[in-house]
């Protein structure tokens, strides 16, 4: 199995993937186990007021569509137990529980799969209104509060639990029922009782001519979730990029890691909790499957005694490591024990200039911390006022940090970080202090440095040329990952049964036309500054001396004889040659040893015990 | 630098000969002290420790002087008598600890230190014939009160300049302290001595060994020679430490590109890690404490009734996609997946530096540099730095560390240092890692806003709590707490441990050695300062501990408070106390029961979801201890019963959360340990029960 896992987790042969991320994987997975599954139903405003176009950007449906197709998408790769649903209203059809006249349930709540991303898919741009239109047709005479009932209808009708209720409203109408007082009393109440039932509702307000004026009617239906209250209200979303970052930042459940004190000394604490912010996105664990069938089959793994056969619990088992020829034994639970310093939390050792953080001092990606009530209460206030200093002292908080009884302690600095909203009310950066995690010094590595070789003025300053001729404004989800994107589309094609899968834009590759049109001279300018008429940078000619020298270099230290390699095997002291020299001498008896060191010394010495 | 404290080379072995005075002298110690022999193991020990911990390819000699006998290859008639080599050179192990432990005891004899050098490098010179050592090393524990002929000083002088052969000495007292008692704060190794020892005691003989040392010391290196001498208290402090994990950086060769005309050759290194410990923990039977005899095995089934087996062979890989599952061979997932190209370092663009911050990937970060030995590189790549630096800009680059890796995308960032200039690159995170997360303002909302007392406060915790303060000269700064030269405590703990248990295999582990916990709290300086300031901050911010975190009970916790007297099933917990009321002795399962679902009934009649809750809690208890205590029965006839009630009286939002907690309930009785038939005819009577079908 362990290959197994490394071939999918693994970066390649310098990196092992670390026990925490699975920690944290199986918390996750625990998570749904207990909490019950998050819900989002996406409820779209389908009457003739979203089909106008704008100008020349999309009409206020078409982007209500892209929009929940790409959260479909995206929860596939990300968390693909959710449920999902999609709503319509306004519609002359009517699909629906309870017969409400004009609502149509396009998709129950659900798990996104490949034949419902496909159906909504249908109705992407143009042609897609047209279908729609077709199929569904328009009528006013809808009532948004059976609309609303028809949502909460949806999450009484799912079996699982459900830990997290949202409803999504996309309308570019800001007074629905502006001659009808009946209609407009009749949403008032079925929002207050999506309320009273834990539904939060969201308004995914579009772009309507005039300007969206949420204080006719739905600042009494919008029922916001009490930790997501920014105090302000969010700006119409003229543009896609603008929804979506609405629609990004609410579509998740936010889920702490952990909840625990910050320690300022013995008696003296506050609550926080612990977010991921960033968490690795893997390509997930393939499953079996029957072969006859394809359905899934179970694994089970058991351990049994290779002497007599009998089953053994794992009770019956020990935990070893070999040091300086000798097995240590501990038992299982003093293996946990011995990664015990203490109990969970945030013990503080005091504060630092932010200036001495060493940006290079990265071992982790950085965890997220805000204040939690649910502890020790008033913790928000004492959190808020050592942001607040922090921010203005530009200090940071150095803690001794232990996420988990048994994980043993990180020093980490708690890096202030202020809120901050975009031009659209969206909150881009959250209030709060992240956690970094610091090196210890076992983390750092002394490395052969080259001597410097300092670069003329001139020289530095062609080359800022060419870097000003190349500068973008990076932004965090600028990048998507083109190894998991292939992925999914290779399994989003096999599901719809496609001919060739989409094939993703590889955004990480550098666009070389438009940087050599950019760049135009620059660089011939700079390479006649800097490099002499006949160097070749790209090495071939060095690498062709290094070709030619290295690996005869090597064959003469690689070639050990047969005796030599005999000796080692007895003395057991085959561990001090190399893996280059122990694959040589693989290769030399033909033996096939894998890739690791341990694999090949072992294959050696099975080969000389024999011979 | 003292080779006992040196982090180990790792570029290839060295020869190590521990040179161990066991005279009659050695052994004998001022009252309430150790002797100079048992403080001479430790450090000895300790430093082998060390070295198998590490895993350290350095090999080790024992040689010791004072012996009763004599074996060594020099030994004839009267020369080089009383001198042992008592282990040749080999890789040290745990025998060698109990040979310093147990085996090498007090001579009852003496010898000539000089002779033992002797020795030494006879056997230094004679079992490295044919090896590449990097280095060879004596080192010598002894308390210098022998007889000593100088006679043959020179020559040893001039072979171990020849041989290159490193001499170190131990000493049980310090030599620079001049005869009259002098102010020893001005000495050399002041710093390092922080109490002098006595030097009233010495010996004549001792005084004339101190000086042969200066003498022998001081020839060898005229700079550096005296501070090769250590005192044994000051190398046990050193060594208390085990060593830091070092691992031998990889280059990695490369091209950076930038467009596709330039390219300028570079070479990188990892540079910071997050160090792992480098064995994992292997199974091994409890009895034999074999590993053989652990064996796995893994067997696939169908997710039927009867969990028919069906062979690894008859299944296929998929994968989930979404809600479907998908059959994806590992042949075609091969050939269809993304290929990366080759290896790579491609810059994409530039951004400002301050755009990408804390938001870092990985678990690692690499150094990067121009290529050695190659000027037009180094230049090139010096200009690209500076133009950086200057610009206070980043290099967002596509990173692959070969084919068969997953390409990053990453930030590299210009580092200039007065020995050299390099490129920080660390990983940055893909679309797909992000967790947008949206949380309350702090700012708009007036409840959470501090007072300005309460600022105040904080700005004087701040100032009293500060770790890094200016140094006299005004220019530098003092850190007075820096995590990255503190040793991972996991590490040291895991030694600390698995030495104990190698000796001490029965017994339980050891605790946490205090300069461990020490070296983890804040500075005691720091504490003292902050102590009037967190006063004030507990007295103007209100703060409340709420409702603790349910510490999670087990039964024996449970049993294990005799204190607790609960005699029937109560209203406010009902679940636990009926949970202990069925494992005590004499206990009736059926009365008790009925207790339990009288509770259950008034929480129904109340009608509310926070009894429902409650109601559910108790039956989901219910029926956990009634498939342990195997009274399967009891609980079915109850469930009869409650569905009946429930249809009576319009309960059917009870019902409807009942069976919404269905799935979690079958999880919970499989994790419970029940046997699989008795869980299977629970399974049943719930399906027959429950109208899960509609």
């Amino acid at each position: 199995m362990s290959d197994w896992v490394s071939y999918y987790r693994g970066e390649g042969p310098q990196e092992d993937e670390e026990e925490e991320q699975d920690e944290e994987r199986a918390e996750a997975v625990a998570d749904y186990r207990f909490l019950g599954r998050d819900s989002l139903v996406f409820l779209v405003d389908a009457s003739k007021g979203m089909f106008e176009p704008d100008g020349d950007g999309a009409t206020p449906f078409d982007m209500a569509i892209q929009c929940i197709w790409s959260v479909y998408t995206s929860k596939i790769i990300s968390s693909d137990r959710d449920l999902l649903g999609v709503v319509f209203y306004g519609t002359e059809e009517n699909k629906n529980s309870a017969d409400f006249k004009h609502v149509y349930v396009l998709q129950e709540l659900d798990n996104p799969g490949a034949k419902r991303v496909l159906e909504l898919d249908q109705y992407r741009g143009d042609k897609g209104q047209v279908l729609f239109r077709d199929t569904f047709g328009h009528n006013a005479d809808y009532s948004l509060g059976e609309a609303l009932w028809a949502c909460s209808n949806l999450f009484s009708d799912v079996r699982v639990r459900l830990s997290h209720k949202r409803i999504m409203l996309f309308t570019n109408e800001d007074d629905p029922h502006a001659n009808d007082s009946v209609k407009a009393k009749m949403a008032r109440t079925r929002a207050g009782d999506l309320r009273d039932t834990g539904i939060i509702l969201d308004l995914m307000h579009l772009k309507k001519p005039g300007g969206f004026d949420i204080s006719l009617f739905y600042r009494d239906i919008v029922n916001i979730a009490e930790d997501e209250d920014l105090g302000i209200q969010p700006e119409q979303s003229e543009k896609l990029e603008h929804l979506m970052k609405k629609v990004r930042a609410k579509e998740t459940k936010k889920r702490t890691l952990a909840r625990l004190n910050l320690y300022l000394n013995k008696d003296l604490s506050l609550s926080v909790g612990v977010y991921n912010l960033l968490h690795k996105a893997y390509k997930p664990y393939p499953v079996k499957l029957y072969r006859e069938t394809n359905e899934l089959v179970k694994i089970k793994t058991r351990m049994f005694n290779a002497q007599t056969g009998s089953l053994l619990l794992p009770s019956d088992t020990k935990r070893a490591q070999t040091y300086g020829n000798r097995q240590i034994v501990l038992e299982k639970e003093e293996t946990e024990e011995l990664r015990r310093f203490g109990s969970a939390g945030l013990y503080l050792i005091g504060f630092k200039p932010l200036s001495v953080l060493k940006q290079h001092h990265h071992i982790r990606p950085s965890q997220f911390i805000y204040p939690e009530e649910s502890l020790i209460s008033g913790s928000t206030t004492l959190f808020n006022a050592l942001l607040m200093k922090c921010l203005e002292r530009e200090m940071m908080i150095l803690c001794r940090y232990t996420a988990r009884q048994n994980t043993p302690p990180r020093f980490v600095a708690l890096v202030p970080q202020e809120e901050e909203v975009d031009e659209q009310k969206v909150q881009i950066a959250p209030p709060g202090f992240h956690i970094i995690f610091l090196p210890y010094a076992d983390d750092k590595r002394k490395v052969d440095f080259t001597e410097k070789l300092p670069a003329s003025r001139e020289q530095v300053d062609k080359m800022k040329e060419i870097v000003q001729k190349l500068r973008f404004k990076y932004r965090i989800d600028s990048f998507e990952n083109p190894v998991l994107q292939q992925h999914f589309r290779n399994l989003e094609a096999l599901a719809l049964g496609l001919l060739e899968p989409e094939q993703a834009e590889d955004l990480t590759m550098p666009k070389v036309e438009e940087m050599n049109r950019r760049l135009g001279n620059l660089v011939e300018e700079f390479k006649q500054l800097v490099y002499p008429p006949d160097y070749n940078p790209n090495g071939k000619s060095v690498k062709q001396n290094q070709a030619s020298d290295g690996p005869a270099k090597k064959r003469v230290k690689v070639e050990i004889s047969k005796d030599e390699l005999r000796s080692h095997v007895q003395k057991g002291t085959l561990g001090k040659l190399t893996v280059p020299v122990l694959k040589d001498a693989c290769r030399l008896y033909g033996l096939k040893g894998g890739g690791k060191k341990q694999e090949l010394m072992d294959a050696l010495t099975e080969y000389f015990n024999e011979h | 630098m003292n080779v006992l404290a040196l982090p180990g080379s790792y570029r290839s072995t060295v020869a190590i000969v521990l040179c161990l005075d066991v005279g009659f002298t050695m052994s004998s110690s001022a009252p309430g002290e150790e002797c100079s022999l048992e403080q001479a193991k430790k450090i000895m020990t300790k430093f082998v420790q060390r070295q198998v911990f590490a895993e350290s390819k350095d090999e080790i000699a024992v040689v010791l002087f004072g012996t009763d006998g004599t074996r060594n290859d020099l030994a004839s008639r009267d020369q080089y008598q009383n001198i042992t080599v008592h282990r040749s050179l080999m890789l040290p192990d745990f025998d060698l600890l109990e040979d310093i432990q147990d085996v090498i005891k007090p001579g009852s004899e003496q010898a000539d230190f000089l002779d033992a050098i002797i020795v030494c490098m006879d056997l230094l010179q004679k079992q490295t014939i044919g090896k590449k050592y990097e280095k060879r090393h004596i080192e010598l524990f002894t308390d210098l009160s022998s007889p000593v002929s100088e006679d043959q000083l020179e020559i040893i002088i001039a072979n171990l300049k020849k041989t290159g052969i490193s001499l170190q000495f131990f000493l049980p007292f310090p030599v620079d302290v001049d005869d009259g008692g002098g102010d020893p704060s001005a000495g050399v190794h002041s710093h390092i001595h922080r109490n002098p020892f006595p030097r009233k005691g010495l010996t004549e003989q001792q005084k004339e060994g101190i000086d042969v040392v200066r003498k022998l010391m001081h020839t060898l290196d005229e700079e550096g020679g005296l501070e090769e001498i250590y005192t044994f208290r000051e190398s046990l402090e050193r060594l208390s430490m085990f060593k830091k994990i070092e691992r031998r950086p990889m280059a990695w060769p490369c091209q950076l590109t930038i467009g596709s005309n330039l390219s300028i050759r570079i070479v990188a290194y990892k540079s910071v890690t997050e160090e792992k410990v480098k064995k994992v923990w292997t199974t091994v039977d409890a009895k034999t404490l074999r590993k053989d005899d652990v064996q796995k095995e893994t067997v696939y089934c169908l997710n039927d009734d009867v969990e028919t087996e069906v062979q690894k062979d008859d299944t296929i890989q998929g994968f989930r996609y979404g809600s479907d599952i998908v059959p994806f061979s590992k042949e075609d997932e091969e050939q269809m997946k993304y290929k990366t190209e080759a290896k790579c370092f491609s810059v994409l663009g530039f951004s400002r530096s301050s755009q990408v911050q804390h938001c870092y990937m990985g678990n690692q970060v690499l150094k990067v540099f121009a290529a050695k030995d190659d000027e037009n590189a180094a230049v090139a790549f010096s200009a690209l730095v500076h133009a950086l630096d200057e610009l206070k800009v980043v290099a967002v680059v596509r990173y692959a560390y070969d084919r068969r890796c997953n390409p990053q995308i990453g930030s590299a960032f210009p580092y200039i240092k007065d020995a050299y200039e390099c490129l920080i690159y660390v990983q940055l995170p893909y679309m797909e890692d992000l967790r947008q997360y949206i949380f309350s303002s702090l700012k708009n909302n007036k409840k959470y806003i501090p007072t300005a007392d309460q600022l105040s406060a904080v700005d004087s915790l701040i100032d009293s709590m500060n770790l890094v303060y200016e140094a006299d000269d005004g220019e530098t700064f003092e850190d007075l707490f820096k995590p990255s030269k503190i040793p991972n405590p996991h590490f040291q703990r895991l030694y600390q441990c698995l030495q104990h248990k190698a000796f001490h295999p029965n017994e339980p582990l050891p605790p946490i050695e205090e300069h461990i916990l020490e070296m983890l709290e804040m500075p005691s300086v720091v504490k003292e300062r902050c102590q009037g300031p967190l006063e004030k901050i507990k007295a103007l911010f209100p703060l409340k501990e709420v409702g603790k975190k349910k510490e999670k009970m087990t039964a024996q916790d449970i049993f294990k408070d005799r204190n607790i007297k609960i005699l029937v099933v109560g209203s406010v917990n009902p679940a636990e106390d009926f949970r202990i009321l069925v494992r005590q002795k004499n206990a009736d399962f059926k009365d008790v029961s009925q207790q339990l679902i009288n509770r259950i009934d008034q929480f129904l009649e109340n009608k509310g979801s926070q009894y429902y809750m409650k109601g559910i809690n108790c039956i989901r208890v219910f029926r956990e201890e009634a498939v342990k205590l195997s009274k399967v029965q009891c609980f079915n006839d109850f469930l009869q019963a409650l569905k009946s009630k429930v249809e009576d009286k319009a309960l059917a939002d009870f019902w409807e959360i009942m069976i919404q907690g269905r799935m979690q309930w079958d999880t919970l009785t499989d994790g419970s340990g029940v046997s699989l038939k008795q869980t299977k005819s629970l399974k049943k009577s719930f399906t027959l029960q429950l109208p899960f079908s509609h």
